[in-house]
């Protein structure tokens, strides 16, 4: 839409071909301008930080390896993540025969950006609101995070995650609104409680 | 009059400047002044907020070290490439023969024309002048300010007879470009990569500010004034590489301005009252509007960078602007007011296309 947001799109299209070229800078350069993002998708699926930066170190190597045949991809992005949610995937399957892979950090973490828009009481509903994307089934939590946090359309999200358009849009209705029926009860209980307490 | 007013929760998650705001605090200013005159939209807007940070989860963020060190690692890992070398008598040396005669035919080709052969040396000294090949100039000839978008989206303002040079990619680890005259500076934030400019043996580095330059090759004296953020200025080594001179550094903030000699390399700071250099609008444009009618922002932002702006001056009759607009890039400022007044642009060259739907 803007060019501003279209230019740096471009720039990485090229650099992505450099890179099926056979340009070595260029594969550092994507690599470390995704290496972040998809550390940090990543954990969704496990906690284990360094299983995540193994199966990111193979992925790249791969790519690097079959470079010659990836110069038709011009999604760079949604391709990087489906690769990396299906090495994932598949390492920790072998995984879990051993040991169970839960998410257990229960700690609230809302990072205090602006702090000035959350007043004290605002600590509560975070910590529900925590509470209730914790209890969304997984697809729909990773779905709503490709939308809002990685900003991938609708198609983009049902490449990554190997669901058709429908699936994913109906995933996003439906988590928006669980989140926000929590957000509303929350937010209620605050109010009811700060009446009693007010009287 | 901006549809931001009639905003509801569902609209603010899906507006990008609001979730480039809460993910990763872009545009802060610009943001809080508005809710400050939003009151109404406080609630919305911290719903918002709140489920869109509840969706990120927890940030378990790495440092830019860790990034880079995976980064090398992974480079390392790839195996070298084999290269076998032939003796030359059973490589290439018929391919050498002809790109010799080659290269002779065209030398006395050119030497019938003078002319040509001028063309050919200039080209060759636009290539040695940039280090590497794919390395752009712009030499503004015209009377005028010329305005340079570089491939970061910072924005150069070059005054009469100034000219810029920078690589069409920049490199993974910094933002190199080379300034003779005079000029503005809007660059882009960005801490990882570095932005150095090379100005008569003076260096320049920034990670997101605004300054002027004023480095004439017939001056002894090399000038820098920091409009916002922070400077970083050093002397460039004697042998003219990109190596910075660790012993001499000064740090610059808002209102400072340095005088760097380039025979003595020494710098002499002071304090200014504004930080004008080179009488160009954009040094002391603040860029701050308060319900300001959309033809006149537009009308200055023309004369800050010397760009042409069009619009339906009927469709956009009743739209004004209340922002505070700092040192972004002018690419940055056009996204900022066109998101404001719901209203697209489209830039080629130094000619901007608005189209609105207009405002009530």
């Amino acid at each position: 839409m803007k060019n501003s947001e279209r230019s740096p799109e471009t720039y990485l299209i090229t650099r992505w071909q450099q890179f099926c070229a056979g340009d070595k800078s260029a594969f550092g350069e994507l690599t470390e301008l995704n290496y972040a993002a998809l550390y940090h998708y990543g954990t969704r699926f496990t906690p284990d930080g360094d299983l995540i930066k193994d199966c990111l170190q193979d992925l790249f190597l791969e790519i690097w390896e079959k470079r010659e045949t990836l110069s038709y991809i011009a999604a760079i992005k949604p391709y990087l993540f489906q690769s990396l949610r299906n090495n994932l995937i598949r390492r920790i399957r072998r995984q879990s025969v051993f040991s169970d892979i839960r998410d257990d950090d229960v700690q609230d973490d809302i990072s205090p950006e602006s702090d000035w828009i959350i007043q004290e009481t605002d600590q509560l509903t975070s910590h529900r609101l925590k509470q209730a994307i914790d209890a969304l089934p997984k697809r729909q939590k990773e779905a709503l995070y490709l939308k809002y946090y990685e900003n991938l359309s609708y198609e983009e999200i049902a490449t990554v995650m190997g669901l058709q358009r429908q699936a994913v849009a109906n995933y996003l209705q439906y988590g928006i609104q669980k989140l926000r029926e929590y957000w509303q009860h929350a937010t209620i209980f605050l109010a009811l409680c700060s009446e009693i307490a007010w009287h | 009059m901006n549809n931001y007013s009639y905003f509801q929760v569902k609209d603010w998650l899906d507006d990008p400047a609001f979730q480039r705001w809460v993910y990763h605090g872009e545009q802060d200013a610009f943001w809080k002044e508005f809710i400050q005159d939003n009151p109404g939209q406080l609630s919305n807007i911290e719903q918002a907020r709140e489920l869109l940070l509840a969706v990120r989860g927890e940030l378990d963020a790495l440092p830019d070290s860790e990034v880079k060190a995976r980064v090398s690692e992974i480079l390392n890992a790839i195996p070298e490439e084999k290269l076998r070398a032939l003796p030359w008598w059973r490589s290439n040396w018929l391919k050498i023969a002809a790109v010799l005669l080659l290269t002779l035919g065209i030398a006395t080709a050119l030497f019938r024309e003078k002319e040509n052969l001028q063309n050919l040396q200039s080209l060759v000294a636009g290539l040695g002048d940039g280090d590497q090949p794919g390395q752009l100039e712009i030499h503004n000839e015209t009377n005028a300010i010329q305005l340079v978008t570089l491939p970061d989206g910072s924005s150069v303002i070059l005054k009469k007879h100034a000219r810029i040079s920078y690589p069409a990619a920049f490199a993974a680890d910094r933002r190199e470009v080379r300034l003779r005259g005079e000029a503005f500076f809007e660059v882009v934030k960005n801490p990882e990569k570095p932005f150095l400019v090379y100005a008569g043996s003076m260096v320049t580095k920034v990670k997101g500010t605004s300054f002027s330059i004023k480095a004439n090759d017939d001056e002894e004296d090399v000038q820098l004034v920091v409009k916002t953020g922070v400077v970083e200025v050093s002397a460039l080594e004697e042998d003219g590489k990109s190596e910075v001179n660790a012993g001499k550094k000064l740090i610059l903030k808002p209102n400072e301005q340095v005088t760097f000699n380039r025979k003595s390399l020494n710098m002499v700071t002071k304090t200014v009252q504004k930080p004008v250099l080179l009488n160009l609008p954009a040094e002391s444009q603040n860029f701050e509007f308060k319900r300001t009618p959309l033809a006149e922002v537009f009308a200055e932002l023309e004369t800050t960078y010397g760009i042409r702006i069009q619009f339906d001056a009927r469709a956009i009759a009743h739209c004004t602007l209340t922002a505070r607009l700092g040192d972004e890039p002018v690419h940055e400022k056009l996204d900022l007011i066109c998101t404001v007044v719901n209203a697209r642009y489209q830039a080629q060259g130094n000619e901007v296309v608005v189209a609105s739907e207009g405002c009530e």
